[in-house]
């Protein structure tokens, strides 16, 4: 896919290495997002995709390699630096303030001001707007969070992320804790993201939510790079084969495994 | 296959460690220092005997609360337990009670002791009240019980005592030339040690103070395990009562008083985590000596020598130099609180060896990665409370609101003063009367708002209440201070309390509870240092001011006096009153309306999810503790103006109506909730109650002690409404089962 690489990628991760004392968690591990693109990030528990992806919104600190955003090397120390630059993560547990009204939420730690009070219309019909865009249904926006069902809190927790107009989301096994239907909801709401643009990256157990709206699988195995393939030219049998018994000896990139094949 | 186990090599230590060994140095260290300070005290071999008999009283309810810490758990209610054990077994055993034996009077006592434990353990396990709120209540409450009993004095009974030797002698010593107490302390040391390190009920109480959530995975009765703590720990506590009173022949209202400080500063000085999952019995026995002894050396005091100049010769004088009995808390306070650091400085973040690399100019050691972010679990409460607010209707939207209870009661409580004293109730000295009681409390109760809406607890109010009132009061009286001035001290010595809360919580990442529970005894402690000996009184009228009705300051300022109505009002109206309901208006207008209100709710609805926000979280949290502390002072300096003299009772009780004012004005103890309106309202309900308490109805008034029991009642009731009807909604839950019932009942009948 030659047109796909000529375009420069909006997130390059290169020679990641990360130890946590004596377990070296990340090993020599590079990835590579597209604009636009949906990202799966596969592999077994402790494979180190939720490390990974840490490092990059500046969670943990990397001990070695190069992360570009945009072409630009860059060096986050905390989250708000990479949320900065576009990159918007959503964690398995929402990160939801359960006592405040989804309002609130969404506009949570930058809250509109009308000189020192904080500006509650703007604030509401502002929220309200993002939901609209998000084509999600929540209730009202004056409805406390705890008050929600867990797809709920999730879509106001994706809801929070569009409204920084993000250029990544990163969503960690985002449908882990959902019902059947509202994983249906879900997955379309990021082809809806992704017809806006967003780049995106899934972690994720659920091989076929990944297969329903991903472009593109990489695998994860003990820290390291064991293969990478675009959705339309493996199935999930292979990338089940690669999370079990794949190394980085064997491993092939995305543009080189049909070669391969062929 | 003998090679395999010797494979496995020795198995590690369970009863002993590194770490007791330092103990005993330490130990063997101050008593020689001890014994050079004051060598005519420490060398005699009756102090030595004094120093074990006492510690074995403390060893015997450190065994129970090492149980307690290890589950995660706290017990504050052990000394109140302790001198509750003496005035009951007082009432039952003297003969100007009821009269009895000592067999009735034992089993009365472990009677008391099981049921203080089970109260403790189902309100901590199955009521889900968290440990410190629930056990300190118990404390308050079994103080305002030793006091109401005893009125306040001394219950002796020498005479009858010596026709029941058998029992007595437990306080004596025996035959082999040591104290009994001695004997017994070893005895439960050794069984408790025994239990904790080799059996399955150690290992359960471990495997739940670990990690409850896996310890409940695996099977294990967690709830039971830690009710079954809770049970030892009161026990243990009903014991060292009974030794006491085999010692002293008698009851004493200040028995076991503070009592819990120096418990919990034995177990976790012992090695304890207070993050649960760590203790040894053993290390908490050498940790209950070290803290007795250095109890001892703090009240021992150092002889000294004075030059008195009489007539022009200097004369030298021996003197004895001592701390007021007063102060001694303050030391063990700060000693808890060191405690308590040594794990997270020294085990976890590796301080010593930090350091030592850093003297070498070699790289630091690695750290162990602990907590990192994304990993704790969700916090998010999933759809268990409904949002009443948004269905409700008229006044159902008005019972909705989380301050309804307070605004109802409040004037329910108003209307009963009126049914009782339809005389008096109403009159406007009495109305204002009753706010210049309710103006302390409220106060406290709008800076504790903060605290309590950010997810904190200041338990230190009271006594940051009276330390920074004495303070205000040593400057005017003996410094000299002019009443600006003095205000000034004040308000920088209240501060410098609460920057030390903040700075604990906040940068040594110690559990609210547990700094500002040492800032409590540090406090009240140097407040009493301060006034020791002194009679801080006679101020100047200037300072006093502060305290006065805006009459009197009129006629102080030689102003007039407005004519009417206005003039009856400033008869009445005091200066403090107005000064609270300005703080309160400010208060209110930045955690109701401006950015920094949103700040301390996200943080206390969900701390990660704010810091993920971009909340600076510390920030937010220091600030609120530092407020609270403000807060306190100023009611501090406005309780000596009041008075026109420093109390040190000034403040007592204060964070439990403090508390209680809080939660029942809907804020919730687990923080996210709380608004200055309904702090304001559960102010009024407390200071109501405390007014209705007092009002002399047909001859009969309530004495203090029992207002305070019953107060403590309210915060208890406060805290599981909170819990079970405003965040669980059980009533909500019992109507939609009695729905479905009714719904399933119907269609059998109409099946059938």
């Amino acid at each position: 896919m030659p047109e796909t690489s000529a375009v420069h990628p909006i997130v390059e991760m290169r020679h990641i290495n990360k130890a946590f004392g004596a377990v070296q968690a990340l090993n020599d591990v590079d990835l590579a997002l597209y604009p636009g693109e949906v990202l799966g990030l596969v592999g077994d528990n402790s494979a180190g995709k939720s490390t990974l992806m840490k490092i990059l919104t500046g969670a943990y600190q990397r001990d070695s390699g190069e992360i570009h955003v945009a072409g630009d090397e860059v060096h986050f120390s905390s989250p708000h630096e990479s949320r900065d630059r576009g990159i918007e993560m959503i964690y398995q547990d929402f990160a939801l303030c359960g006592n405040m009204d989804v309002g609130q939420n969404i506009f949570l730690g930058r809250w509109p001001r009308k000189g020192l009070i904080v500006d509650r219309r703007k604030m509401y019909s502002e929220a309200d707007e993002v939901l609209q865009r998000l084509k999600v249904n929540v209730n009202s926006v004056y409805q406390k969070v705890e008050s929600l069902s867990g797809g709920r809190q999730q879509s106001v927790a994706i809801a929070r992320a569009i409204s920084f107009d993000p250029r990544v989301i990163v969503l960690d096994e985002p449908t882990a804790n959902l019902s059947v239907m509202a994983t249906a909801r879900l997955l379309e709401t990021m082809l809806e993201l992704k017809k806006h643009g967003v780049a995106q990256i899934i972690i994720s157990h659920r091989l076929q939510d990944i297969f329903a709206v991903g472009d593109r699988v990489m695998v994860l195995k003990r820290g390291e790079n064991v293969g990478d393939r675009y959705i339309k030219q493996t199935t999930e049998q292979e990338v089940l084969e690669i999370i079990v018994s794949g190394t980085p000896e064997t491993r092939l990139s995305a543009d080189e495994a049909p070669k391969r094949a062929a | 296959m003998t090679s395999d186990s010797l494979a496995l090599g020795r198995r590690p230590m369970q009863f002993f460690g590194g770490w007791e060994v330092g103990l005993l140095a330490l130990m063997a260290l101050l008593y020689i220092v001890g014994a050079l300070i004051n060598p005519s005290f420490f060398l005699s071999p009756d102090a030595f005997q004094a120093l074990l008999r006492d510690a074995s009283r403390f060893a015997i309810m450190a065994v129970g609360m090492t149980f307690v810490i290890a589950n995660k758990d706290l017990d504050l209610s052990v000394g109140s337990t302790y001198g509750l054990v003496g005035v009951v077994f007082a009432y039952v055993f003297d003969p100007n009670h009821y009269d009895m034996g000592v067999v009735p009077a034992i089993i009365a006592c472990l009677a008391l002791g099981t049921f203080i434990g089970l109260i403790n353990g189902v309100l901590v396990t199955v009521l889900r009240v968290p440990a410190f709120i629930a056990t300190l209540t118990m404390l308050f409450i079994g103080r305002g019980f030793i006091l109401g009993l005893t009125g306040g004095q001394s219950i002796l009974y020498p005479i009858k005592a010596r026709d029941f030797h058998w029992f007595f002698q437990l306080g004596e010593f025996n035959a082999w030339g040591f104290n009994n107490q001695i004997t017994l302390a070893l005895i439960v040391v050794a069984l408790g040690a025994f239990v904790l390190a080799k059996t399955r009920w150690g290992y359960e109480t471990l495997a739940t103070g670990g990690n409850e959530l896996a310890a409940i995975y695996a099977g294990i009765p967690t709830r039971w395990v830690r009710v079954r703590s809770y049970l030892l720990s009161s026990l243990c506590a009903t014991i060292a009562g009974l030794m006491a009173v085999a010692q002293d022949k008698g009851a004493s209202p200040q028995g076991g008083l503070s009592a819990e400080l120096i418990v919990i500063a034995a177990v976790i000085i012992g090695g304890a985590s207070i993050l649960g999952g760590r203790g040894r019995v053993l290390g908490s026995f050498l940790g209950a000596v070290l803290t007795v002894l250095i109890n001892k050396v703090l009240r021992e005091g150092v002889p000294i020598t004075r030059t008195l100049m009489i007539n022009g010769e200097s004369i030298e004088v021996q003197a004895h130099y001592s701390l007021p009995a007063g102060a001694v808390p303050a030391f063990i306070g700060v000693l808890l609180l060191v405690a308590v650091l040594i794990e997270p400085l020294i085990i976890r973040q590796r301080l010593p060896a930090r350091i030592w690399a850093w003297l070498r100019r070699r790289p630091p050691p690695k750290l162990l990665e602990v907590g990192g972010v994304a990993i704790e679990g969700a916090q998010t409460k999933g759809a268990t409370a409904s949002d009443r607010a948004l269905t409700a209707r008229g006044f159902g939207k008005f019972l909705a609101r989380r301050d309804a209870l307070a605004i109802m009661l409040a004037v329910l409580l108003w209307l009963v003063g009126l049914y009782l004293r339809p005389d008096y109730w109403a009159l406007l000295p009495n109305t204002f009367a009753i706010l210049l009681n309710y103006t302390e409390l409220a106060l406290i109760a709008v800076g504790l708002t903060f605290v309590i809406a950010a997810g904190d607890i200041d338990l230190s109010v009271g006594a940051v209440l009276a330390l920074a009132g004495s303070a205000a009061a040593y400057s005017l009286k003996v410094l000299g201070l002019d009443p600006f001035e003095a205000i000034l001290v004040g308000l920088a010595v209240g501060l410098a309390a609460g920057a030390f809360n903040g700075v604990m919580t906040v940068a040594f990442r110690l559990p609210a509870f547990i700094a500002t529970l040492g800032m409590f005894y540090i406090a009240r402690g140097l407040a009493s240092w301060l006034v020791a000996g002194q009679q801080l009184t006679g101020f100047s009228e200037r300072y006093n001011l502060i305290g006065r009705k805006v009459g009197d300051i009129l006629a102080y300022l030689d102003l007039p006096r407005p004519m009417g109505f206005l003039g009856a009002l400033a008869d009445v109206v005091s200066v403090q009153t107005i000064w609270m309901l300005l703080v309160s208006v400010i208060a209110g207008f930045v955690l109701g309306f401006m950015p920094f209100g949103q700040r301390i709710y996200a943080t206390g609805g969900n701390i990660r999810a704010a810091a993920y926000a971009g909340i600076n979280t510390s920030r937010i949290r220091f600030i609120a503790l530092l407020f609270c502390a403000f807060c306190a002072t100023m009611a501090g300096l406005i309780n000596v103006a009041y008075f026109r003299s420093f109390n040190p009772v000034a403040g007592q009780f204060r964070e439990l109506d403090g508390i209680a004012a809080v939660i029942i004005g809907g804020g919730s103890i687990f923080g996210g909730y709380g608004t200055v309106i309904g702090a304001l309202a559960g102010a009024a309900v407390i200071t109501l109650v405390r007014a209705l308490l007092q009002l002399n109805v047909e001859g009969f008034t309530m004495p203090q002690h029992w207002i305070n029991v019953f107060i403590g009642g309210i915060l208890i009731a406060a805290v599981l409404i909170d819990i079970w009807v405003r965040q669980a909604n059980i009533f909500g839950a019992l109507r939609a089962h009695l729905a479905e019932r009714r719904r399933t009942a119907t269609t059998e009948a109409v099946n059938a």
